[in-house]
């Protein structure tokens, strides 16, 4: 039972890094953004290649290094442009560019699948709750975990967090009050991409790499913003825990109907509660 | 006039770059997974079947003809599948190869003699292709998992594990290959002790690796192929689960995926439909020329099937003395095709081609690691005889 429980944490900690990202942009941009999978799959990549070199740590950090520039790019090159316009563009191009960093990925990387191996210094398992448990699975709970600590003091905490919560609210009276409320989008937007980035690299030895491996979880995604309600942080977070949870012991106790579980909730959250279980509770 | 002019040169400059294909070709339609979870097997695919047109044009295509082949993205789903064959099929690309999943070939099956065309599978393993849902223009030139069944058994039966778990796609092929695995294991006095079934795309396979666990499982069959074969091996492999388990398998480690899982795969043991390393004239001769077309690599499982497919197929094409679908078919029907495998017959009960089928384990060969063959059965063996299900127009 308590192997289930981590296993479920694992998976629930994945889904809540790369989730929180597309949370965070779309509470300030109001963008559902279609290529953050396109940006979780770069991550993966960028943090594959640096790694053959320099070990998976750097990798680790070149993948957010990189991402946080491309998030930055994205928010002045796209998001800030279209900003005015029908938000249905705008997700349709979020799509067009998942859709480009795959060819692209394609052309450099190649078709072939890619797998990354745990670091030496996370391999192998250790004793947990009486349990033997691999420690790199211990390792994405307590990622998850301080992601979530880190974010939630950032946002509550720090004088630009104070902007992000405004921005969110009325990003017009928030810029008439002296704030750069581009500078503050351009900020989230590439912590939301460097999250993403950082997933994926944590996804790489769990994973297998491959263009279209964003596709995958992205789904998985959206249920958890949908469920936890969309622009919440506290939501996300339970939403990936619990989906996590849901997900195992799905498997676990109704394997013939495991794959739908999720869905199922998510149809019944958007029927009952379509503002999502914690919708609003903390943006 | 002008627009003309720059109508005719844009036509001019496809047409010399290569362009569509001509009236006058032997079309050879392939719709196979260019993307989804068996994208690289559908990546395999493309590069054999290239590789025959190119070195059967090179050497003066077919009936004094060209060969031309297109391809569409079938995503490894049976509607899409459909749906992408049958607009090959209309717009004359009638000679279908190449889906990758049991259900898409389950899905196009009934309709291929609606579209006056005709389907050779090379990588569709379910039985019930050949079998209760077999079709006058459906042809098979790759191992049922029937034939899979009996090439593992005599291992099975070797094997001192009494308790086995199943771990395969939930799809036509991944439950046909489970429940024939069972059969065999349970002739031989073995149990079942945990069935797992997991969707498609499947991302963490931590769940089914703890069940498996749970069990007591002291065997694993697994039926798993492409991305998911490679994702639940690496996660068995952090679970101690491939360590401390006998694990054997069908699709699951072949040569691309041992490429890719390097010594994570070091002692799988599992079917091999075909393998580079088989020592005949015909085999080695298409190795070396396949090494000269794709530098650094040697012809993997799903190649060498599908490579197996195109060898019938322009065979055919020749006996029938035309490349109508309909012709083919007859053509095709009983008749005995020289391959890189030696000489194997079209079975006229079910349209299944009799062939040797092997078994092996992930080991060290020559330098590299890949599945090395342990045990061959003869083409005699290999295949069980048409069950009388199948009900074919004399």
């Amino acid at each position: 039972m308590t192997i289930h429980i981590l296993n479920g944490f694992v998976y629930g900690g994945l889904l809540y890094i790369l989730s929180v990202g597309l949370v965070l942009i779309f509470g300030l941009r109001r963008v559902v953004n279609f290529a953050h999978g396109g940006l979780f799959m770069v991550g993966a990549y960028v943090g594959y290649a640096v790694a053959l070199h320099a070990g998976f740590f750097t990798g680790l950090a070149a993948a957010i290094a990189v991402l946080a520039a491309i998030g930055i790019l994205l928010d002045i090159g796209v998001f800030r442009p279209l900003q005015r316009h029908d938000p249905l563009l705008t997700v349709l191009v979020t799509f067009g560019i998942l859709l480009i960093l795959e060819d692209l990925v394609r052309s450099i990387w190649g078709k072939d699948y890619v797998t990354v191996s745990v670091p030496a210094l996370l391999s192998g398992n250790v004793e947990f709750l009486g349990l033997q448990y691999p420690v790199y699975r211990l390792m994405v709970i307590a990622l998850a975990l301080v992601t979530m600590a880190g974010l939630t003091l950032w946002l509550k905490r720090s004088a630009i967090g104070l902007h992000v919560r405004a921005s969110s609210v009325d990003a017009v009276t928030t810029a008439m009050q002296g704030v750069n409320t581009d500078r503050v989008s351009a900020t989230v937007v590439g912590i939301g991409a460097a999250l993403a980035g950082m997933s994926g690299v944590v996804a790489g030895p769990l994973l297998t790499l491959s263009p279209s491996m964003g596709s995958y979880i992205l789904v998985d995604c959206f249920i958890v913003v949908v469920v936890g309600g969309l622009g919440s942080f506290t939501g996300a977070f339970l939403a990936a825990m619990a989906i996590g949870q849901i997900h195992n012991f799905g498997i676990v106790y109704l394997p013939w109907a495991a794959s739908s579980i999720p869905f199922l909730i998510m149809i019944g959250v958007l029927i009952w509660r379509p503002q999502g279980l914690a919708g609003g509770a903390s943006t | 006039m002008n627009r003309k002019w720059v109508a005719a040169a844009a036509v001019a400059t496809a047409l010399a770059w290569g362009g569509p294909a001509l009236a006058q070709d032997i079309r050879v339609g392939v719709p196979t997974s260019l993307s989804g979870p068996w994208a690289d097997l559908g990546n395999q695919v493309k590069r054999a079947v290239d590789f025959a047109v190119n070195e059967q044009n090179a050497a003066g295509g077919l009936l004094g003809r060209k060969i031309a082949v297109e391809y569409l993205d079938s995503e490894g789903k049976p509607e899409v599948a459909r749906k992408q064959a049958e607009k090959l099929a209309l717009s004359g690309n009638k000679l279908l190869v190449g889906l990758i999943a049991s259900g898409e070939g389950l899905a196009i099956a009934p309709m291929v003699g609606r579209w006056d065309a005709l389907y050779l599978s090379t990588i569709n393993k379910t039985d019930k292709l050949t079998g209760d849902t077999c079709q006058p223009r459906v042809f098979r030139v790759n191992r049922p998992d029937a034939a899979d069944a009996v090439t593992v058994k005599p291992w099975l039966a070797t094997r001192k594990e009494m308790k086995w778990a199943i771990m395969a796609n939930d799809i036509a092929w991944g439950r046909n290959s489970g429940e024939s695995f069972s059969k065999g294991a349970q002739s031989l006095g073995k149990q079942i002790v945990s069935e797992n079934y997991a969707a498609a795309g499947a991302n963490d396979f931590a769940p089914y690796i703890q069940k498996i666990k749970d069990a007591g499982a002291e065997g694993v069959w697994v039926a798993l192929a492409g991305r998911d074969a490679l994702n639940f091996a690496q996660q068995a492999k952090q679970f101690g689960l491939l360590d401390k388990t006998t694990v054997a398998g069908v699709s699951f480690v072949t040569d691309n995926t041992v490429a890719t899982l390097g010594d994570v795969s070091k002692g799988i043991y599992g079917i091999v439909n075909y393998s580079s390393t088989l020592d005949t004239p015909a085999n080695q001769k298409f190795v070396k020329a396949w090494q000269a077309a794709y530098p650094g690599t040697e012809p993997s499982n799903f190649e060498g099937e599908t490579y197996i497919g195109m060898q019938v197929l322009f065979e055919a094409i020749r006996k029938a003395s035309s490349d109508k679908p309909g012709d083919v078919a007859k053509a095709m029907a009983g008749a005995t095709f020289d391959t890189i495998l030696g000489k194997q017959v079209m079975r006229a009960a079910d349209h299944q081609l009799e062939g040797p089928n092997f078994f092996g384990i992930v080991a060290e060969q020559g330098g590299k690691l890949r599945p090395v063959i342990q045990n061959t059965i003869p083409a005699a063996e290999a295949l069980p005889p048409p069950d009388g299900s199948c009900k074919l127009p004399s």
